[in-house]
């Protein structure tokens, strides 16, 4: 299906990324936003609340966090697409309703601009520590699709396929965006509504005396009703049957639950998207997402000057992880380098996939700010020099992570 | 709880309204059998978020009408029916109140239920028609799980309302006297002997307090600009015709036509 | 491909300065370019700045490393990034804002009162887009056409005739010290 031509903002912008999410969230077929406004997500909000009206997408600025994702699921139960929109301290507020809205398996979008945390943190500034609560940060076993853009032009591209990934396997899909790429104004092409493809919501259409809101078709996917139409829904955050049904048994748990984790494992390597140069021959490959991938290039550069053979792979999904290319990667290079805005999150991931045949070298970094492209290189050359894969995870020590220690953690003012 | 389900088959059976189009998420397990009977859709939300899921229900169909059924005193999830409320969201809110009473030492003091509150409790009940009368319903009503037929005719009423309506309802908590039909009679005698009607009667002297009567009556009904209507009025008058009103609009009262 | 940074502080327009370069420079004059904000907890009035990269090719890191021009609009602002100006940067000043150090390498210092023209034209907020004139002409990074059509819709649409205004006085400025300049070097 093609996006409707009416929510397509059609032209040549220089806008932000948050700008741009906002206007993908549009041409692709959202009909409700609810949020709370938080640096440094606002315009992203701000956007939709501009340009919604005159598209027919409704906005809600609720009460709280709480009250705006709970909203987007009600709101997706009766039809609508849905997305809210937040920042880390909004994010943590939403976990509960995340868990939920997995448990019955609505299809949202959530984009999180990343800022430095934890608390309140710094948030006016960049931070990519929230990676691994957007996979695990509700309660219970569930699996997520999640989305890192690097730019603009990217947050209008994937808000799209984000939405039409939700629709796809009717789950939580998080674009884990950050301060940077949101408050990084680029040109951003918005196409002609028939150049953009929209999942349409799959919806059961047979007898209502047939329906079983959990009973799921060949890719592990059940089929999609909303409230209104006779169906007599019942619809729980209980571990339910095929019917929806409460059922505490533990084969019936099993089945529910196995489920909301496998219809995204099974359908990996349909999801998955990464964006790989200079891998083959390469002795170092930088794995990266988001801002730290275009912060990387220039120490991949400066490496290369070095006569080093270095490779990127931009994990564009994080989530699901491609375990299977990560891992045959690992019996081909000779280490990795992950540049994260955090102290050590998805290099546990590649390291658990390198499975001890590479060197797994985190650069750190604790946000507020970017990565100095120099320890980049440095992690790399650092990398290539050892003799024999590492054990686990090194923890490469930045320019800045030094003069932190150095000072035994009293910086002067 | 299960001539609450009852009042409110009743009072959707006066309101004439089509039952496919009426959803009821609440923060109370409803069982499947009852939900079927009632023939609505339901869903059961993590506790204190059914207002909040109800007015995204309202918003992505306008056409739904929407019973949120609350617990807890709101402890949980209490601001969503502030703003909820304040910004008149087109649903019927009904609040089962399960601060049951109970005599001790003579005297009669509420208390949560006896399982978590052993030596009874010292806080106030909320006075919930005068917090959402405050806030700006425009309707409240107070019941018992005694009073189904007064109760089944506030439903119908406040389901034709454009507005956030509420009804409070005091009943026992329906787990744990679900099989205690001692207590549960007990408790029925007490709103019985303990329970005067009062309509009309101005919510902020409608208190529940240990020592007097419980008040209970259709106190306020009145009209306020819904949230999708002041959201239509104020994108038109800015936006002129390059805004589509959403749902219905303010002169076409009862359930909408999209 | 250049690196350029303004400086200044919240409420001058500095993050609207590198929009409207920025809009200029990627859909006026087909390059590309990378716009990035950075301002400190409280953005009126605190310390502010916007990035600029202005390539040939896709910006792919999209910082400064060494900046080439740095326009600053306040002391502080000057002073947090002077050091940041690589060997043959220019500077760009407000003259009766910011008092620079003694020039350091080859860096060249060009000096406006862009304030005070804005207030001559009536009102101080457009002092931004004086300097964004006197930038054009100095730098040469964007075109005059492309600044002049990136106006429109980055700022309110009634101030859009003192803009190009207060762009012109800039832009004007600029030439005169150009040329100003040119006929020192020939004379000497």
């Amino acid at each position: 299906m093609k996006a409707d031509p009416k929510s397509v903002l059609t032209g040549v912008y220089y806008i932000d990324g948050d700008v741009a999410a906002g206007y993908g969230a549009l041409a692709a077929g959202c009909k409700f936003v609810a949020g709370y406004p938080i640096t440094p997500s606002t315009e992203a909000f701000e956007a939709v609340c501009h340009r919604g009206p005159k598209v027919g997408t409704v906005f809600i600025q609720m009460e709280d966090e709480l009250g705006s994702i709970s909203a987007i699921l009600g709101a997706a139960w009766s039809g609508a697409k849905t997305m809210t929109i937040t920042s880390g301290p909004g994010y943590s507020l939403m976990q509960d309703a995340i868990g939920f809205g997995a448990m019955l398996e609505t299809p949202f979008v959530l984009l999180n601009i990343q800022r430095g945390g934890p608390s309140t943190g710094v948030p006016t500034k960049t931070g990519q520590a929230d990676m691994m609560q957007s996979r695990w940060g509700s309660h219970g076993d569930y699996e997520v699709i999640a989305i890192a853009p690097d730019s603009p032009q990217e947050m209008f591209d994937y808000t799209v396929k984000a939405f039409n990934l939700a629709e796809k396997y009717r789950c939580p899909v998080m674009i884990m965006s950050d301060e940077c790429v949101g408050h990084m104004t680029e040109k951003v092409v918005i196409p002609e509504a028939e150049k953009i493809d929209v999942e349409p919501r799959r919806l059961f259409t047979g007898k209502a005396a047939d329906y079983r809101p959990f009973s799921p078709g060949p890719d592990l996917v059940p089929k999609m009703a909303k409230a209104g139409e006779g169906l007599n829904l019942y619809i729980t955050g209980v571990v339910h049957n095929e019917n929806g049904h409460p059922v505490a048994d533990e084969k019936y748990k099993s089945a529910c639950i196995r489920r909301l984790v496998d219809k995204i494992r099974i359908n990996k390597d349909k999801i998955i998207e990464l964006k790989e140069e200079g891998i083959d021959g390469a002795d170092v490959i930088v794995v990266s997402y988001g801002i730290s991938s275009r912060v990387a290039v220039k120490g991949v550069e400066m490496a290369r000057q070095k006569g080093i053979k270095v490779g990127t792979l931009r994990l564009v999904t994080v989530w699901p992880f491609p375990d299977d290319r990560i891992n045959e990667l690992a019996m081909k290079t000779k280490a990795f380098v992950v540049p994260e805005i955090n102290y050590g999150q998805v290099v546990y991931d590649v390291a658990r996939c390198a499975h001890g045949h590479a060197s797994v070298v985190l650069v750190p970094h604790g946000g507020a700010g970017v990565h100095n492209p120099a320890d980049v290189a440095d992690a790399i050359e650092f990398a290539v020099n050892q003799e024999k894969p590492m054990e686990g995870v090194h923890e490469f020590k930045t320019r800045l992570e030094k003069s932190v220690f150095e000072g035994g953690f009293k910086l002067k003012e | 709880m299960n001539s609450i389900i009852e009042a409110i088959n009743k009072g959707i059976e006066q309101s004439g309204l089509d039952r496919n189009k009426i959803s009821i998420p609440s923060d109370i397990p409803f069982e499947p059998e009852t939900v079927k009977s009632l023939g609505v859709d339901y869903f059961q939300v993590p506790r204190g978020r059914a207002i909040a899921f109800g007015s995204g229900l309202k918003l992505g169909n306008p056409e739904l009408k929407i019973i949120p059924v609350v617990g807890d005193l709101m402890t949980l999830g209490g601001n969503h029916f502030v703003h909820g409320t304040r910004r008149n969201m087109e649903l019927l809110v009904l609040c089962i109140n399960s601060f049951v009473y109970h005599k001790v030492a003579g005297k009669s003091v509420p208390v949560v239920t006896e399982a978590f509150s052993p030596y009874s409790t010292f806080e106030e009940p909320f006075n919930f028609p005068h917090l959402g009368n405050s806030c700006g319903a425009v309707y409240t009503a107070r019941w018992t799980a005694l009073h189904t037929a007064e109760l089944a005719k506030s439903i119908a009423e406040a389901l034709h309302k454009r507005g956030m309506s509420m009804i409070e309802i005091l009943a026992p908590g329906p787990s744990y006297y679900r099989y205690v039909t001692d207590l549960d009679s007990e408790l029925l005698q007490f709103y019985f002997e303990n329970s005067t009607v009062k309509n009309d009667e101005d919510p902020r002297n409608a208190a529940i307090t240990a020592d007097g009567k419980i008040i209970v009556g259709k106190f306020t009904d009145k009209e306020r600009a819904t949230f999708i209507d002041s959201y239509n009025i104020q994108h038109t008058k800015i936006l002129g015709d390059a805004f589509t009103p959403h749902g219905s609009l303010p002169e076409k009262t009862g359930g909408g036509n999209g | 491909m250049a690196e350029i940074r303004f400086a200044g502080y919240g409420g001058q327009g500095i993050i609207r300065s590198g929009i409207i370069a920025g809009k200029a420079a990627s859909i006026f004059d087909s390059k590309y370019a990378t716009m990035s904000q950075s301002f400190g907890p409280e953005a009126r009035g605190g310390a502010c700045s916007s990035q600029l990269v202005i390539s040939e090719s896709k910006v792919l890191y999209p910082y400064i490393t060494n900046s080439d021009v740095l326009v600053a609009m306040s002391q502080a602002g000057y002073d947090k990034f002077e050091s940041e100006m690589g060997e043959e940067a220019m500077l760009l000043y407000d003259e009766d804002l910011v008092k620079p150090k003694p020039p350091r390498g080859k860096i060249l210092a060009h000096a406006i009162p862009a304030t005070r023209f804005a207030e001559e034209l009536g009102i101080k907020i457009v002092a931004n887009v004086v300097m964004l004139g006197f930038f054009t002409a100095i730098t040469n990074l964007v075109t005059y056409d492309s600044m002049k059509k990136a106006l429109p819709g980055l700022v309110p649409e009634k101030a859009l005739p003192l803009n190009l205004k207060a762009f012109e006085r800039g832009y004007e400025y600029g030439k005169e010290i150009l040329a100003k300049k040119q006929s020192n070097k020939g004379n000497k």
